[in-house]
């Protein structure tokens, strides 16, 4: 029988909803009082905004969204892979750790610029993006995960007859998950801000470019309705890794006797 | 009885830069098939560096030998029951699933190792708990999964290494009781580690004495009490006289040891 599913209560999700809504009253009462509707527009004229145009964001929210996820998918796949090498070897992590960690040291914005000149202007250079900005600290949680395996158990396993594949595949992958999380949390923001950034090197769709056009053409209620999407994209892809965390990862974390 | 198991010229020396630490010097034991055999002795004697060379996790110095059914065998891993002192469970398997990871590694199929799992889970008290996971167990209750884990891996060797070393007394005297009616039920070649003289006499059909480092046989004796054995057998004329023999080659040992250890002491 595992844990019951833990609630939350009703205290905590009205201190949430007036937080949220006393943020917009503030928002509304600065914007329409104190400062100028070039600084601060009004939540509710960038309410009305979004809902007018609200193909035209979802059209742009949903490419953005798709090169991230894609680039996600893959910085996982890559991260997870380049893991399980260096995991398994001392020496290819001391040999070539020191490259990856130098090519992480190149600020994006550089290399942005040539993967375009590479990849074209279409949606695979924002992928390549997303999975640069992503797949590193994966590879390094997946490290980690991979060498906390208790020694005892793996022992135990042996003893059973279990190769190398038999130990990775029942003990370690299972291990390394808590681990592999951590990263994969922080990587839904990367992998996005690697899509959106993408996008202002060079494309003529997406939210980078809402936001793009908006400030050229000094629009702010739209640049706010692209900032909203920005944070409605990120946080949807958070709670969804959080929701697959909590469904794989359901066991209480292990103590010190074990 | 047919010799099961045969540990032959069985020594380890532990080297390192410069050092030289031998932890069990060469020694010779013959276990026959069916036999509960127990090893008592103090902290520090070598007592799981002999598992771990028997369960295969380390080598025997050049000149060891384990022969199995009169044949010499080059690695037991994959052939002996091994269980460590620690139940290590997996916090995401249920008691079922842990159970049956032995059999997994050999190859047997899941629906087929949860049949036979199922078969034998009220003998271990565990009828009813099959979908629990270890969070929810008691220490008692996981030392019997993980015994449950040993008992279902096919091997007709089986080492226990104090498995219930680290159980309150009322739980493991509980416990001891049961192991001994589950062994006389399924007739296994046992090699028990424990540092309890009372638990050793209680489980064996003999019992192996063992000095400090390095470790050798100090004693080897066979223990004369008709099974079943219940509980209150410790108290018996035999027991005592068995205990008293035991602990007397203990204290020599630990005598002589602290003796030369302090050099010229008084």
């Amino acid at each position: 029988m595992r844990p019951a599913r833990r609630r939350v209560p009703a205290r905590l999700l009205a201190l949430q909803a007036g937080t949220v809504l006393a943020l917009l009253a503030l928002g509304e009462f600065g914007a329409r009082l104190v400062l100028p509707a070039a600084i601060l527009p009004a939540p509710s004229t960038i309410g009305v905004h979004i809902v007018h145009r609200r193909d035209i964001l979802l059209e742009a929210a949903a490419y953005t969204m798709s090169n991230a996820v894609q680039g996600y998918v893959a910085a996982l796949a890559v991260g997870v892979a380049l893991g399980m090498l260096f995991a398994h070897s001392v020496t290819l992590q001391r040999g070539l750790f020191p490259f990856f960690v130098a090519s992480q040291a190149v600020p994006v914005i550089a290399f942005s610029a040539i993967v375009i000149l590479w990849l074209g202007n279409g949606p695979l250079a924002k992928v390549a993006i997303a999975f640069y900005l992503s797949f590193f600290p994966i590879t390094v949680s997946a490290v980690k995960g991979l060498q906390s395996t208790d020694p005892m158990s793996v022992a135990l396993l042996r003893t059973f007859g279990a190769g190398a594949w038999q130990v990775l595949w029942k003990l370690r992958l299972r291990v390394m998950l808590p681990f592999l999380f951590v990263s994969l949390r922080v990587a839904t923001t990367t992998a996005l801000i690697g899509a959106i950034v993408g996008e202002w090197f060079g494309d003529n769709n997406g939210i980078g470019i809402v936001i793009l056009q908006a400030l050229q053409t000094e629009d702010t209620v739209r640049l706010w309705s692209g900032i909203v999407a920005c944070a409605v994209m990120g946080a949807a892809f958070y709670g969804a890794v959080a929701a697959v965390e909590r469904r794989l990862l359901w066991w209480p974390a292990p103590t010190l006797e074990g | 009885m047919a010799e099961k198991l045969k540990l032959q010229g069985l020594g380890k020396t532990f080297e390192g830069a410069g050092t030289r630490l031998p932890v069990l010097l060469p020694f010779d034991l013959s276990i026959p098939e069916g036999e509960f055999l127990t090893l008592v002795g103090p902290s520090g004697c070598g007592k799981s560096t002999l598992f771990n060379i028997v369960a295969g996790l380390l080598s025997p110095d050049p000149g060891g030998l384990i022969v199995i059914d009169g044949r010499p065998v080059v690695s037991t891993l994959g052939r002996v029951a091994y269980m460590p002192q620690r139940d290590l469970l997996f916090p995401w398997r249920s008691v079922l699933d842990n159970s049956i990871l032995g059999l997994e590694v050999q190859g047997v199929s899941r629906s087929e190792a949860r049949a036979r799992a199922h078969d034998v889970l009220r003998q271990f008290g565990l009828e009813g708990f099959e979908d629990y996971y270890p969070f929810a167990l008691s220490g008692g209750m996981k030392q019997r999964v993980a015994l449950l884990r040993t008992f279902l891996f096919e091997s007709d060797i089986m080492l226990l290494d104090e498995p219930f070393g680290a159980l309150d007394a009322l739980t493991r005297s509980m416990l001891q009781e049961w192991l001994a009616g589950v062994c006389e039920r399924y007739r296994r070649t046992i090699l028990f580690i424990t540092h309890d003289v009372e638990e050793a006499i209680f489980l064996g059909d003999r019992v192996v004495v063992m000095t400090p480092r390095p470790g050798r046989l100090k004693l080897e004796v066979k223990v004369p009490l008709e099974r079943p054995r219940s509980a209150d057998i410790v108290t018996s004329a035999d027991f005592v006289a068995l205990k008293r023999q035991i602990l007397a080659a203990i204290w020599e040992e630990s005598q002589r040891s602290s003796e030369t250890g302090k050099g010229a002491a008084p």
